[in-house]
């Protein structure tokens, strides 16, 4: 800090907004404009902007160089079993309902000889519903 | 896409659409897996939770809007909620992030000279850059993969981890000083020296 009054910004407050400048977002700083023109007038700190600036897009080459992977071959397979299981009873929950009559005939013939005949029939119908509806995560909203 | 197509997708429809949009992402969202859980199983469940978390939700999802940034949100949620729980690594205290404009006078320059430092950066192996983007806690580690290597504005990350914007740039700003003082480290190991940096910038820092 050498060629500014004390009103001026110190040289590590404008350093320190070098995050902001690497983001494209100099104006979310309390005070850009005064950076701006701290820049333009301290060689040092042009300097080591610049030095950043640099070493950021280096750090930012190796990263992208060295993280870049293949999925193994499986993964894809198995997902994509999964996603045809879920089509059918995960993305779709489905719910069955089942509705169960249950009849039962219950006949006595008498005849005119006085025997008695007793009769139980029992009839039983199940009926079974699929009710399909939207299931979503609600807390994943897209 | 109308709301109207999407209320008559049929189920197998929407399968295909889905595994068209966004399965080819699973390169990256594997890789970025690796990164997060440090370990190929772990990833690999991960990114299978991620697309059946994604597709449970997908008739929500409307075309157009970024698909690739949600798929990352659905990652790094499930991330956050499932896989660090069970690696039971400690939360960074929320003060300790926001604390950061006290170290304003600290700039990211390592103390390897700043040749050395660009030449050991260009030079270091895959490997140490992986480890020392594997050495810095979650919280910065995420924040700098999808920043530097996914290419994530710092309000798009905001919306993929769920938190404000203002502690993205805090997790920034930290995280690049710790991967930059880690890879110094490295550099160290494999010979770049400080004074070798200093005295002469064309010198090879390398030592055979």
């Amino acid at each position: 800090m050498s060629a500014f009054g004390a009103e001026q910004m110190s040289c590590p407050e404008v350093l320190a907004s070098i995050v902001f400048i690497i983001e494209d977002a100099i104006d979310q700083v309390e005070r850009p404009d005064e950076i701006r023109s701290h820049i333009d007038l301290c060689p040092q700190c042009a300097r080591q902007l610049e030095h950043e600036l640099l070493t950021h897009t280096i750090v930012m080459d190796a990263l992208r160089r060295s993280c870049v992977e293949k999925a193994p071959a499986s993964l894809y397979e198995s997902i994509h079993n999964q996603l045809i299981n879920n089509q059918f009873f995960g993305a779709h929950e489905s719910t069955e309902v089942v509705t169960t009559y249950s009849m039962t005939e219950i006949s006595i013939e008498i005849d005119e000889f006085g025997n008695v005949e007793h009769h139980e029939i029992q009839i039983e119908q199940t009926h079974v519903q699929q009710i399909n509806r939207e299931q979503g995560l609600p807390e994943e909203k897209p | 896409m109308t709301s109207k197509d999407l209320v008559l997708e049929s189920a197998a429809d929407r399968t295909l659409r889905f595994e068209r949009d966004a399965l080819v992402f699973m390169d990256q969202l594997y890789a970025a897996a690796l990164r997060y859980t440090k370990n190929p199983e772990d990833a690999r469940d991960l990114v299978q939770d991620t697309y059946i978390k994604a597709f449970t939700s997908f008739h929500q999802f409307e075309e157009g809007t970024n698909l690739r940034a949600w798929l990352y949100r659905v990652l790094t949620t499930t991330f956050i909620n499932s896989y660090r729980k069970k690696q039971r690594q400690p939360l960074i205290a929320n003060n300790e992030l926001e604390d950061w404009q006290i170290d304003r006078a600290q700039s990211h320059t390592s103390d390897l000279g700043k040749s050395a430092e660009v030449e050991a950066l260009e030079n270091l192996p895959d490997s140490d850059i992986k480890n020392a983007l594997q050495e810095l806690p979650d919280e910065f580690r995420m924040a700098v993969y999808l920043a530097d290597v996914e290419g994530f504005s710092y309000k798009e990350i905001a919306e993929i981890i769920e938190v404000p914007a203002g502690t993205v740039m805090s997790r920034l700003h930290r995280g690049r000083k710790l991967l930059r003082e880690k890879l110094a480290d490295y550099a160290r190991d494999l010979g770049y020296t400080v004074d070798q940096g200093k005295k002469d910038s064309s010198e090879k820092g390398v030592t055979p």
